[in-house]
């Protein structure tokens, strides 16, 4: 697990500096990052650098990481498909637009839900298919048996979903927006604006909502394109059923500040009723995809809440006005039951002296105006009133039709906790029980994916098939492209980023205080408890994430009861921080820090790169008990330095690694405070002259670059390679925080070859070497009968991994694994500390955080972990 | 205009009249007042109608003459203005109206029919400043019973209204049951009613006549319910409201039946607007808020109406105040969501139901002989007195203030 405060803002600065470079210096991409990556690039996969630099020129460096060969092969660039071309239009006109319909990348990836209120924007952005289909990735497909080579194949490859929202009445922004992002311009493949702008003069763009047919000239003016009408109803419905049935935990309900994600079954979707509070508020019954009926509505919806809020209290933006209800208290401004009941009951038709027998019914008896209100008191009364009112006219309409599943999307619940609980305490209030509120996270796109999901030729009717995977599952709201996630950094912060990220996720994942149940009446429908403070001050934040679409996630193969694991999330322990540390991560490739280690994860490889021989060599003197000792004490040891980077990266700069290395190595006094080396030595070299078989292949879940990867898991793997066991070398997907990508690890492991024999056949064995090495090795081929060195990609981007959802490659590659080595804090501790395994697992870690330490292992800082675990 | 001669001639001939029988109906916004005045030849003097009372308590059936005849007078107050209320009855000697505890004869002790929350938030107030207990009656019990007296009792007492015209309701008491009757007052009830005293208060909704009054005093400052009525009918509330012609630049959204000047969200424009609240009319905020109320109320009553299979549907309370535009909204709301299928009602009476209700409730007690055999409806005769203070303007339509001429036949 990486993560120290000064590497981030590091990292971070250095990304600055090269963005502004760039910015400034469109033209020249050799600001000193970029020449560093590219010399450093030896011995991967080479020769297509050139078109790299190329690109980056186009604004886009980030886009395209320089070590990655592949992007441009034929089968992902866009190609002109000319098959079924015609002249559309008169044919007698000038230039008459040529018509392809088979030209699958001329489709723009945008999607716009148009409302009253608000403009909601879906867009696709491409991932860097950087590795798609590399050499490593064939061979390993070819050794692994996968063969979903034609999903590959797909126009879209992987890529994300985008979620923005503008106001309506700031169109411009939007058009800006859209415009900057060049999102209207139709390429799948953002590397290639400059090189075929022109091919755009027809591009379309699907929108739904009223102002689809109101702005429709204006786009046209200006961006150029068309707007293809989708009905509104339509694409409600197509992106409720859609989100549904794709994401995970899309569907929660919310019931006096707690919430809980409600497992959706696919087969018994239908029929639900979809109440999507907008400006106004729609009810569709949805029979199926594609069948529904719009039942009925309100017009008091979230315009109402808005407008009348506007009027007053004079409050800017909704969201101003959504937070000051935090804060208030209705029984100022609402005639309470107990009101007129002189603070009775009138228990003989159920209704409690706290339930509201009028809304704004206090307003009128007294000698006050409006100014004597609290802007907070209206604005929480004027939300009860419009939610309470949505949920008993939902719940009316689903009793008529015998709905029990009542779900609300749109852009009036923004997540807020106390709208949520209003809605669910009159669906509960008036099915007395029956019917349950259940909520979106997505809730206020359900328009624009269907818009979205409504052009034919992209290839997202895939997605059903493809698993879709949020990075982003804490939620940041997107106005006007404006992020408000977790600070990203601070630099005289002195907690870790670990620290930081526990607290805040804390704070959001922390239910909002409500009055306590019983002290008045019917629960639910309570005010909450009016001290401002103790509400979290970002319940408005939305909980929609960036989608990312990976082609296949699968649940990890090896776990040991994947029932009890599905049923009780916690079980891979801290799962709401690995989405945090996922949020960050996507933070900054939001604001194009795709990597914003890259430099320094370059420059720690390097050094320790630089120190691997000796290492070796000083291992290969000893004897195999005390080596295997060593080894371990090595990861765990490599482990210690992202705690203390930047000291480390001085060290490296004056050559003194390898005695960092054995002095934090010599620290490393066993007993350890988990300490089953024993058990694993013993499995591994056996007792009493007994030998025992080698693993069959170990997959190495590795973690951060630099030392870590080097010199500790790499000589482990060496030694495992020795004993004629396949090693699989599982690394991130994405990038996060200094961890070592899948990406990077061919090009370590390369270097890394030139030193060891060992490494190298298995290196060449596992197709990791291949073309770089034949020139060098001639001959080389028939010695290498090695078993092989593997590198797979874990499907993440973040420093924890949740083992539900793997790559393929990943899942295909445990097939025949009998050892899973866990390294780091984020994978062995924070998740999967309690996983259990079908094969043998050892977990190595040092903890570098004093909460972890004494709640995880009881310990101290600096502890470290070595848990061995037989197959159970 | 002869109501309001009626009204001073009534006050007038005051001495000659006889009151008996004052049953209040104390809501959250409005205190309501029924009571009953013999006409002069009917008159007796307050020792008579004592020991009459006396001995109708021991035994109850030997006339079957009539007894009192005479009219009903309704009146209301705000509830916040009830010491007026309260100089009210003791200046008209309405408290004689009450009755004595039976079981306790000697006892000096008056009770007055009550119901609404106020019964018991000022029932000590009543003590204290009148010397009256309230008789706490059920709400919904006198809401329901004043609703089936009205309904069968009074004829011309139902009517729709729809594009401005208003039709009398020819009512079969054969078949009267089941109706919705929606009360319309600082709150909503919704109240499946299946007979006499068999009900069922089924929904209800927190956005009522105190909604529109307290939101409308908030935005508009206006003075009181009436006058902010009366802003409505010169508003237009496009200019406040988003219409769906507003979202689709100007066009119908017709695949799902909404056609351009559908109100898409009440009070949404005031949102994309630079806009403050002073540059708005308070008449068409008063109007869109009006919209919005009815319409909602409407919507809420007719899926109601519908998860019971009810056809009729009763408006009645006093946020209606037989405002046309209000009326007419409802009737609208109706009509649209149940395509036709379901018929707004109201009352003329409309705000009386539940005074109404406690009024008839004496007959439980001691007054069996106030029972109602037949209503003698010289209709509309006379007027009663209302409180001074909250006039509304007495148009043709206006309905609240009118009589009752009735007989009561002892049994």
């Amino acid at each position: 697990m990486a993560g120290l405060t000064e590497d981030l803002v590091l990292g971070v600065d250095d990304k600055i500096e090269g963005f502004q470079n760039k910015n400034n210096n469109n033209s020249n991409s050799n600001n000193n990052n970029q020449k560093e990556v590219i010399d450093k690039e030896g011995l991967g996969v080479r020769g297509e650098e050139n078109s790299n630099t190329n690109n980056n020129q186009g604004g886009e460096r980030d886009m395209a990481p320089p070590a990655s060969s592949s992007i441009h092969r034929s089968g992902s660039r866009p190609q002109l498909d000319l098959s079924k071309a015609a002249i559309q239009g008169n044919s007698e006109e000038r230039d008459p637009t040529i018509l392809l319909p088979n030209q699958s990348d001329d489709i723009s990836h945008l999607a716009l839900d148009i409302g009253g209120s608000l403009i909601k924007l879906v867009y696709f952005s491409r991932h860097e298919d950087q590795s798609s289909d590399d050499k490593r990735k064939r061979t390993v497909k070819e050794r692994l048996g996968i063969s979903n080579g034609n999903r590959r194949s797909y126009p879209i490859l992987g890529g994300r979903l985008h979620f923005v929202k503008f106001e309506t009445s700031k169109l411009n922004e939007c058009l800006e927006f859209i415009s900057s992002k060049q999102l209207h311009r139709g390429r799948i493949d953002s590397h290639h604006w400059n090189s075929e702008a022109p091919a755009n003069e027809n591009a379309v763009i699907k929108a739904t909502g009223g102002g689809a047919y109101k702005f429709a000239d204006l786009f046209k003016e200006r961006l150029g394109v068309s707007i293809d009408k989708e009905d509104e109803m339509d694409c409600l419905v197509a992106g409720a059923n859609f989100l549904l049935k794709a994401i995970r935990h899309e569907a929660f309900t919310h019931i006096e500040g707690h919430k809980e994600f409600v497992q959706i079954d696919h087969n018994d979707l239908f029929p639900y009723l979809l109440v999507n509070i907008g400006s106004g508020v729609s009810m569709i019954k949805v029979d199926g995809d594609g069948k529904f009926q719009r039942v009925s509505g309100t017009n008091v919806g979230g315009g109402t809440y808005w407008g009348l809020g506007r009027l007053l209290t004079k409050c800017n933006s909704f969201d101003e006005l959504l937070e000051l209800s935090q804060r208030g208290d209705n029984r100022t401004i609402d005639m309470l039951v107990g009101d007129i009941y002189g603070g009775m009951d009138y228990s003989k038709i159920g209704l409690s002296a706290s339930t509201i027998a009028s809304s704004f019914g206090k307003a009128i008896s007294d000698k006050k105006e409006l100014k004597d209100y609290r802007p907070e008191d209206i604005s929480l009364s004027l939300l009860r009133m419009i939610s309470y009112n949505i949920g008993q006219i939902s719940y009316l309409n689903a009793l008529r039709f015998g709905l029990k599943r009542i779900f609300f999307g749109g852009f009036f619940i923004r997540g807020h906790a106390y709208t949520m609980d209003t809605i669910s305490f009159a669906i509960h209030f008036w099915s007395q029980g029956e019917a349950q509120a259940m909520f979106l996270r997505h809730e206020g796109f359900l328009g624009a994916l269907g818009a979205f999901m409504s052009y034919e030729k992209h290839g997202l009717d895939d997605l059903m098939v493809h698993q879709l995977v949020e990075r982003f599952p804490m939620g940041a709201p997107y106005t006007g492209g404006k992020i408000h996630g977790p600070p990203l950094g601070d630099l005289n912060e002195k907690i870790s980023w670990m620290e930081k990220f526990v607290l805040k996720g804390t704070e959001i994942t922390a239910p909002v205080p409500m009055a306590p149940p019983g002290t008045t009446g019917l629960g639910g429908f309570e005010v909450p408890s009016s001290k401002g403070g103790t509400l979290r001050s970002d319940a408005s934040a939305l909980n929609v994430g960036v989608l990312h679409l990976v082609p296949t996630l699968e649940v990890f193969p090896l776990l040991a009861n994947q029932k009890m694991l599905m049923e009780e999330p916690a079980a891979y322990g801290k799962l709401g921080l690995a989405n945090l540390l996922e949020l960050r991560e996507e933070c900054l490739r939001e604001f194009q820090f795709l990597d914003a280690y890259r430099s320094i994860k370059l420059r720690e490889n390097e050094a320790s790169l630089a120190v691997l021989p000796d290492l070796l060599l000083e291992l290969d003197r000893m004897d195999e008990e005390a080596r295997l000792l060593t080894l371990i004490e090595g990861v765990l040891a490599a482990n210690i330095f992202d705690w203390g980077s930047r000291a480390c990266v001085d060290l490296y700069h004056k050559g003194t690694i390898i005695e960092i290395y054995r002095m934090s190595r010599n620290k490393m006094q066993r007993p350890w405070r988990v300490d089953d080396f024993d058990l694993f030595k013993e499995r591994m070299l056996g007792s009493k002259g007994k030998k025992p078989r080698p693993h069959k292949r170990a997959l190495l879940f590795v973690d951060n670059s630099g030392a870590d990867i080097v010199l500790g898991m790499l000589p482990l793997a060496r030694e495992l390679l020795r004993r004629g066991t396949e090693v699989v070398l599982v690394a991130n997907s994405l990038p996060a925080l200094n961890d070592v990508t899948a990406m990077e690890l061919p090009d370590i492991v390369a270097e890394a070859a030139k030193h060891c024999d060992i490494l190298r056949r298995a290196a060449e064995a596992g197709g990791l070497l291949v073309d770089a090495m034949t020139n060098t090795l001639d001959g080389s081929k028939e010695n290498s009968s090695s078993v092989p060195l593997m590198v797979v990609e874990n499907g993440c981007g973040s420093p924890c991994i949740d083992l539900r959802q793997v790559s393929s490659e990943l899942a295909a590659a445990a097939k025949d694994a009998d050892l899973i080595i866990l390294e780091g804090m984020g994978r062995a501790l924070h998740t999967n500390f309690n996983a259990r395994f079908k094969c043998e697992a050892l977990k190595l870690a040092m903890v570098k955080n004093q909460r972890l330490a004494e709640k995880l292992i009881k310990g101290k800082i600096y502890d470290c972990v070595c848990r061995y675990e037989p197959a159970s | 205009m002869d109501l309001l001669a009626a009204v001073s001639n009534q006050q007038n001939s005051q001495p000659q009249s006889q009151i008996s029988h004052l049953a209040l109906d104390i809501g959250g916004s409005l205190i309501k007042l029924v009571y009953f005045s013999r006409i002069n030849d009917s008159c007796r003097d307050n020792d008579e109608l004592r020991s009459h009372n006396e001995s109708l308590g021991v035994s109850n059936s030997d006339t079957s003459q009539p007894i009192l005849e005479g009219r009903l007078h309704f009146a209301k107050f705000e509830t916040s203005k009830i010491n007026d209320c309260l100089e009210f009855i003791r200046s008209k000697k309405l408290r004689l109206g009450g009755f004595h505890d039976c079981t306790s004869p000697s006892s000096d002790k008056i009770f007055i029919k009550a119901t609404g929350g106020g019964a018991y938030k000022f029932a000590d107030l009543f003590k204290e400043k009148l010397g009256i207990s309230l008789d706490k009656e059920d709400e919904m019990d006198c809401l329901v019973t004043g609703a089936n007296f009205l309904l069968k009792a009074v004829p011309q007492e139902a009517f729709t209204y729809l594009d401005g015209q208003k039709e009398f309701v020819q009512i079969d008491h054969n078949d009267l049951y089941p109706y919705l009757l929606v009360n319309i007052g600082s709150g909503v009830s919704m109240i499946k009613v299946d007979g006499d005293g068999k009900f069922e208060r089924v929904s209800g909704t927190n956005v009522g006549g105190g909604t529109f009054w307290g939101l409308g005093r908030l935005l508009t400052k206006c003075k009181n319910f009436d006058e902010l009525l009366e802003l409505s009918q010169l508003g237009n509330n496009r200019v406040v409201d988003m219409l769906v012609g507003d979202i689709y630049g100007g066009t119908d959204y017709a695949k799902i039946g909404l056609s351009a000047t559908t109100i898409a969200s009440s009070f949404g424009k005031a949102i994309s607007d630079n806009k403050e609240l002073e540059d708005y009319k308070p008449e068409d905020i008063s109007r869109s808020l009006l919209r919005m109320i009815s319409n909602n109320i409407g919507q809420i009553s007719y899926l109601n109406a519908l998860r019971f299979g009810l056809k009729r549907i009763f408006f009645a309370g006093f946020f209606i105040r037989g405002h046309a535009y209000t009326l007419d909204t409802i009737s609208v709301a109706v009509h649209f969501w149940s395509k036709g299928e379901a018929k707004a009602m109201f009352l003329r009476h409309e705000g009386f139901l539940g005074a109404l209700g406690a009024f008839m409730s004496y007959e439980k007690q001691s007054l069996h002989g106030l029972m109602v055999h037949k209503i003698l409806p010289r209709f509309p005769i006379s007027v009663s007195s209302a409180g001074d203070k909250i006039y509304c303007s007495l148009n043709s339509d206006s309905n609240e203030n009118e009589g009752i001429e009735c007989t009561v036949y002892g049994m």
